[in-house]
């Protein structure tokens, strides 16, 4: 619970987001070339890995937060779930009344972006609700 | 919820940054209650009683309903 910790666990999100980097750049157009199946999936596993680990540290980090910080973090995950949720359904509907057309792996590599596009934006402004910057 | 925060903390020249590292918790939580943007958690507001061995009920005054 010691404060130390929480920005300890920050450096290791920004290890993380540079692991997916270097993944993305590396990694990643050898997947195309990829001949065999299963090291195909290994190859796209890997690249989910960072970001696995990713939810990981956030959720310690959520743990490892006081009681507001907690509430912070809480809030704007229900908020980031619900936009993400109200977004992927009218878009769904939208797709499947042939309204327009998405790449069904596209979309899916979106949602964890969106949802934390949409976290950090709920945090700000709930953070602001208690006086916050919600940039901690 | 009102509360005496401020100006206990004041009375010992802590800063907002010295009582959050008493009891653990952020600056921003501090600024909060003292603010009176957030009630602490009765565990919290024991700890924050504790530190100023004074009742809870001595530094937290209800508001009106």
């Amino acid at each position: 619970m010691s404060r130390p910790s929480v920005n300890r666990l920050k450096g290791y999100l920004l290890a993380l987001v540079l692991v997916y980097v270097a993944l993305v750049e590396l990694v990643w157009p050898q997947v195309a070339g990829a001949t065999s199946m299963p090291w195909k999936a290994v190859l796209a596993l890997v690249m989910a890995a960072p970001l696995i680990a990713y939810i990981w540290v956030v959720g310690l980090r959520v743990m490892r937060g006081d009681e507001l910080e907690q509430r912070v973090h809480l809030l704007s995950l229900s908020v980031a779930t619900g936009v993400v949720a109200a977004v992927s359904t009218a878009g769904g509907f939208l797709v499947a009344a042939g309204v327009f057309r998405v790449d069904s792996g596209e979309t899916l590599l979106g949602v964890f972006p969106a949802l934390g596009l949409s976290y950090a934006l709920a945090r700000l402004l709930i953070a602001r609700l208690y006086g916050g910057t919600g940039c901690a | 919820m009102k509360n005496h925060l401020r100006e206990l903390r004041d009375q010992y020249a802590w800063s907002q940054g010295d009582l959050a590292e008493k009891l653990d918790v952020s600056r921003q939580t501090v600024n909060a209650i003292e603010t009176g943007k957030y009630d602490p958690s009765l565990p919290l507001a024991f700890r924050i009683a504790k530190l100023f061995r004074l009742s809870i009920e001595s530094i937290f005054v209800p508001g009106k309903d």
